[in-house]
């Protein structure tokens, strides 16, 4: 479970006035959930994530991971949490497989066993005969694929895509969303999406919290409950105006 | 693929090779060829013909060469493994590099030709004189170039690694030193160039082995020929060792498209 309890970010930056990203966030995101994060660009989705991750500091408040903060418990959390960024971030030096069974290789997996697994990986998202090219040898989906296998290999507890399939063209991001959600079909790991498209939040997820600026909760949605398009117009809404949910609840029948 | 197709597959290769190269082979045989008709018009010990030449370098003790590019090859390594530890201190302690910086940028500003003149005077061993000047001379590159090497590492690699939570030696191994390799290779080609030209310098003056020594053992005996032959074996030597290290690169960088 994941919980944000009055959760800040603030940035310094170089004219001593400090940029607050997140801004008393407080958020509970349950074992098996799929949850899409949206909102307006720079709103702190990212820094969120980053939070989640482990790889940044809040500036007050907690993130709490089953109770322990990912940041402060560096080392435990290892293999349990993984992440797909927007750019496929594969080390070019590696090959495909290279690149896949980094994870197990830091967390000291036999190398036969973490090739073998990463093959399967690889075949899982039709990139076997792909295994020794170098990243500069594959296509954008390609590459994407393999930084899938890098995080999926590791079976974590924890999945966060940080517009993972965003810089894709339309026909592939939507093929490959496609295959990476059935792929989680059966899976118990929390999946968190910060996605900036509505329509791939709303196909994917079965959750979604709108963030506003800087980054609070403005309105937490089950997909299941409305209608889609309602759902979409009652979003943008919220986000347009940055007001939180139960400000413009009265308004929802003009959305 | 068959015998056939394979070895034209090689032939192919070989003749775009040189068709590559052609200008280069081009150029130097016209340096080659104005010299050999220059050497018709002026006296031999002005300018020798390559046939003179050739001869001295026959008869060349080829032992000064190795005792040089031994020493060459002890000092560079000797400074990279000092470099690489230095960078990478500096780099993890933002504090040492304030105060490393002006040192690394003061032995870097300091002339070959003082930190020979340096090491005759304050050292005996003409090993240890050799090796002293050569470890001057190089060192700060590579600790500059290292260092600007491991701050330009992506931001985006390095989160990512850092995702996957790895212990500090496995942070150095999976990341910096593989993402550091090309600027390494690059710096060793620049060094050796430098290395080879500052100890022949030092051995000119400091030594009686090596080919500076026997640089100057010829100009007591005012041959342009053994002059010119030893030139041509310091000019081989330092592109047989920057061939070495191309190849190194070729392997080790085969990821670049």
């Amino acid at each position: 479970m994941i919980v944000a309890e009055t959760l800040s970010k603030t940035f310094s930056q170089q004219d001593g006035v400090g940029f607050k990203a997140i801004d008393n966030l407080s958020l509970t995101i349950f074992k098996g959930e799929k949850v899409g994060i949206v909102g307006s660009t720079g709103c702190g989705k990212s820094t969120f994530l980053r939070i989640v991750l482990g790889v940044e500091q809040p500036s007050s408040g907690k993130l709490l991971i089953d109770g322990k903060e990912p940041y402060r418990h560096y080392s435990e959390f290892k293999g349990r949490i993984s992440a797909v960024f927007q750019e496929d971030r594969l080390l070019p030096w590696r090959t495909a497989i290279e690149n896949v069974v980094i994870g197990l290789e830091i967390m000291g997996v036999e190398k036969k066993t973490a090739f073998e697994k990463a093959m399967e990986w690889l075949n899982r998202l039709g990139l076997e005969k792909f295994a020794k090219a170098y990243p500069s040898e594959l296509s954008g989906g390609m590459r994407q694929r393999v930084a899938i296998a890098r995080a999926l290999i590791l079976n974590p507890e924890i999945i966060l895509l940080d517009e993972a399939f965003g810089h894709l063209d339309e026909v592939t991001s939507r093929k490959l969303r496609a295959d990476f959600f059935n792929i989680l079909s059966d899976s118990k790991a929390i999946v968190v999406m910060v996605t900036h498209n509505l329509d791939e939040a709303l196909e994917s997820v079965d959750r979604i919290v709108v963030f506003g600026k800087p980054a609070k909760v403005l309105g937490d949605f089950k997909t299941d409950e409305y209608q889609r398009p309602r759902l979409k117009k009652l979003i943008q809404h919220l986000i347009e105006t940055n007001k939180p949910f139960n400000l413009v609840q009265s308004g929802l029948g003009k959305v | 693929m068959s015998q056939k197709s394979s070895s034209e597959y090689v032939a192919v290769k070989l003749a775009k090779g040189v068709a590559e190269k052609r200008y280069y082979l081009i150029s130097l045989l016209g340096v080659a060829a104005v010299w050999e008709v220059a050497s018709w018009f002026l006296p031999p010990y002005i300018l020798p013909s390559w046939a003179l030449v050739f001869s001295s370098l026959m008869s060349l003790n080829m032992s000064h060469a190795w005792i040089t590019v031994a020493r060459v090859l002890i000092a560079l390594t000797a400074a990279f493994a000092c470099g690489l530890c230095l960078a990478t201190l500096m780099y993890i302690f933002p504090k040492f590099e304030k105060y490393a910086t002006p040192i690394v940028n003061l032995v870097m500003a300091v002339p070959a030709i003082c930190w020979v003149l340096f090491s005759i005077l304050w050292f005996r061993g003409q090993e240890l004189r050799i090796f002293i000047v050569l470890f001057a001379v190089c060192l700060p590159g590579y600790v500059i170039d290292i260092l600007d090497a491991i701050k330009n590492i992506p931001f985006n690699l390095r989160e990512m690694i850092l995702s996957l939570r790895p212990s500090k030696t496995q942070y150095i191994t999976k990341l910096i030193l593989p993402a550091i390799i090309p600027n390494i290779l690059t710096t060793w080609k620049v060094n050796l160039g430098l290395g080879i030209r500052v100890v022949t310098v030092a051995e000119l003056v400091g030594t009686l082995t090596g080919i500076g020594y026997a640089l100057n053992f010829a100009l007591g005996q005012q041959s342009i020929r053994e002059i010119t032959a030893w030139t041509i074996v310091l000019v081989s030597s330092l592109l047989a060792l920057q061939g070495i290290v191309y190849l190194i690169e070729k392997r080790l960088l085969r990821w670049r498209k």
